[in-house]
């Protein structure tokens, strides 16, 4: 199977500030993929590479294309939303269907009325009358009627409430996820991204930290939770990372064995959230 | 061709009130002011009794002077369209490649697949043609309203308006005329265009500021270098834009010809070109020298602004 994305030494440098330094990284197609890192790690610069939106250096290849070349020939197979509320304010909806239909061959009128249907937003509508969770609904209706490979979606639900964001992620993976597509999301609210995806990207100061899939996380990492009197025997077995929470221990280990963990305490699979910062906050994992 | 339209239909949609409101506004001034002055009229002339003697001394004239004034106060009415057109591509061009970086709605259209270069096509289109073509169509509607409006008040003193008027004008011509100066100034002010289209990929805010400051600064600096160097005020960029203005195709002023006020393309103060308001006169501009000249540095300036759209994003 051919990547849908694929990138060697890919870098990208702002004057002296090194934003993506020198990352090698291969998405295949089918995946969810989520890109997870503190702000300012290039997360926004990597994607803009991706999109051919920004010029880089090393080789990047997506769906076969050098995207900042061939921009344009590439956006008929890849889709983005690039943080919300980007649609411009001065359309009306019925304008921005027509546009995007009469701009993209893979664009589906019909389907992208029917999302529609089930939200507050009409054709006669202004972007600029909408709320912003409408915005994030007619955005995100526009890109499932589109027919393409890979979506990227960059903070998508930033500032959004809670029923939006939910109803958001669950549209997207009901409606529109399939073998074909690949999704690439960053996001802060990794919460509630962790269900839906199917493989983790960290990125720590522009390189990537970790990049497993989910399952492999389940095999590799464990959270052990032990009894004060109990730590320092765990402490030996080097942990990652070391938090306490009502006063108990929660270490997180790589590729230690769970039977070796089982006698001290509780074992449990991390969460994206908690592996996110012993990543980040401990050394490489 | 069909992102193109696509594209060219967005700027319409974008722009409605520029493009579309503003002539409509200009018409209905034009309407409102001659229904006024017949108002007017018809309120302190006793009877009518002056416009019935203007109208009489007019048709005492001989046909070929009452054609071609006709044809010239119709032409001429078109002035105060042109200038607001001129207006308007100038600030539509200055926020064209702007507004979507400043509101970073260019994130949305660049994530769909029509190319920079398209969009900048779209964008000089819709500036060079759809902008002058829809002046120009709601002129057309407004000088038959007058037409119309003007009748019915010659009609009203028992005078002709047929004989008067109306047969002698060639509407089609200078409508025609019309057109293709305006499309033939869209050609020859190409170089500011881009200019304008440059500055708009470019400026980081104020784009009017990063239109207008460079030239001034420039000339200031030229003007004074070589009042030092030659102690004369001879050609500077000021001169060049200027003169630029004056060769348009546009019909912008009137001079004295064969004895007699007509209207003039650009303004005649050079010999460079015959400022006679004719399609040959107007096509000599388009096949000269400077044209070409200007056309090379508008393909640069616009070559300048898709380099920077190619590369412009959000921030």
């Amino acid at each position: 199977m051919t990547p849908i994305v694929s990138a060697r030494g890919l870098s990208k440098r702002y004057g002296r500030t090194v934003a993506v330094d020198n990352i090698d990284l291969e998405i295949p197609p089918g995946r969810i993929v989520g890109l997870i890192g503190p702000n300012g790690a290039g997360k926004t610069s990597a994607l803009k590479a991706i999109l051919g939106l920004a010029t880089y250096d090393g080789e990047l290849s997506v769906l076969g294309r050098n995207p900042s070349r061939e921009r344009a020939a590439l956006m008929e197979d890849v889709c983005f939303i690039a943080d919300v509320a980007v649609l411009p304010r001065w359309i009306r909806v019925w304008q921005l269907i027509d546009v995007t239909e009469r701009l993209h061959p893979r664009f589906s009128r019909p389907r992208c009325l029917e999302y529609l249907a089930q939200t507050k937003v009409t054709p006669e509508h202004r972007v600029k009358q909408l709320s912003k969770g409408m915005v994030a609904q007619l955005h995100l209706a526009l890109v499932m009627a589109i027919d393409v490979r890979l979506l990227v979606l960059d903070e998508p639900t930033l500032g959004l409430d809670i029923l939006y964001r939910k109803q958001f992620y669950t549209s997207l993976l009901n409606d529109y996820f399939d073998e074909q597509r690949t999704i690439l999301i960053t996001t802060h609210q990794v919460e509630e991204v962790e269900h839906i995806l199917t493989d983790l990207l960290f990125i720590k100061d522009g390189r990537v930290a970790l990049q497993a899939t989910m399952e492999e996380v389940e095999q590799r990492y464990v959270e052990l939770m032990v009894r004060p009197d109990r730590a320092a025997e765990a402490r030996a077995l080097k942990p990652l990372y070391e938090r306490e929470l009502f006063g108990r221990h929660i270490f997180l280990y790589a590729n230690v064995g769970r039977e070796r963990l089982a006698g001290l305490g509780e074992l449990h699979t991390p969460s994206v959230a908690d592996l996110f910062v012993a990543t980040m906050k401990g050394g490489d994992a | 061709m069909k992102r193109l339209l696509a594209l060219i239909h967005r700027e319409f949609w974008e722009n409605k009130g520029a493009f579309r409101t503003t002539p409509l506004v200009i018409g209905g001034v034009y309407i409102v002011f001659l229904l006024m002055a017949m108002f007017t009229t018809a309120h302190f002339d006793n009877e009518l009794y002056t416009f019935r003697e203007a109208v009489r001394l007019l048709a005492e004239q001989p046909e070929a002077f009452r054609a071609t004034h006709a044809n010239d106060v119709m032409l001429g009415s078109s002035l105060f369209f042109t200038i607001v057109l001129a207006f308007v591509v100038f600030f539509y061009l200055l926020g064209a490649l702007y507004d979507d970086r400043k509101d970073r709605s260019i994130l949305f259209w660049k994530s769909l697949p029509a190319s920079d270069t398209l969009t900048i096509a779209s964008k000089l289109l819709a500036a060079m043609v759809l902008a002058p073509l829809i002046f120009w169509a709601v002129f057309v509607v407004t000088q038959i309203l007058m037409a119309i409006i003007a009748s019915l008040m010659v009609l009203s003193v028992g005078e002709n308006p047929w004989t008067l008027f109306l047969s002698v004008v060639n509407p089609l011509k200078v409508w025609l005329i019309l057109l293709v100066s305006y499309l033939a100034s869209s050609l020859w002010f190409l170089p500011i265009y881009g200019w304008l289209l440059l500055v708009s990929a470019f400026a980081p805010r104020i784009p009017l500021l990063f239109a207008v400051l460079p030239p001034v600064v420039f000339a200031i600096l030229q003007i004074w270098i070589d009042f030092l160097r030659t102690f004369t005020l001879d050609s500077s960029l000021f001169g060049i834009i200027g003169e630029w203005i004056a060769n348009s195709p546009a019909i912008l002023t009137a001079q004295v010809h064969d004895g007699r006020g007509t209207l003039a393309l650009g303004i005649p103060l050079t010999s460079d070109f015959d400022h006679t308001v004719t399609l040959a006169n107007i096509f000599d501009r388009l096949f000269s020298v400077p044209m070409l000249i200007g056309l090379v540095v508008a393909a640069v300036f616009l070559a300048g602004a898709l380099w920077l759209r190619r590369r412009a994003t959000d921030s």
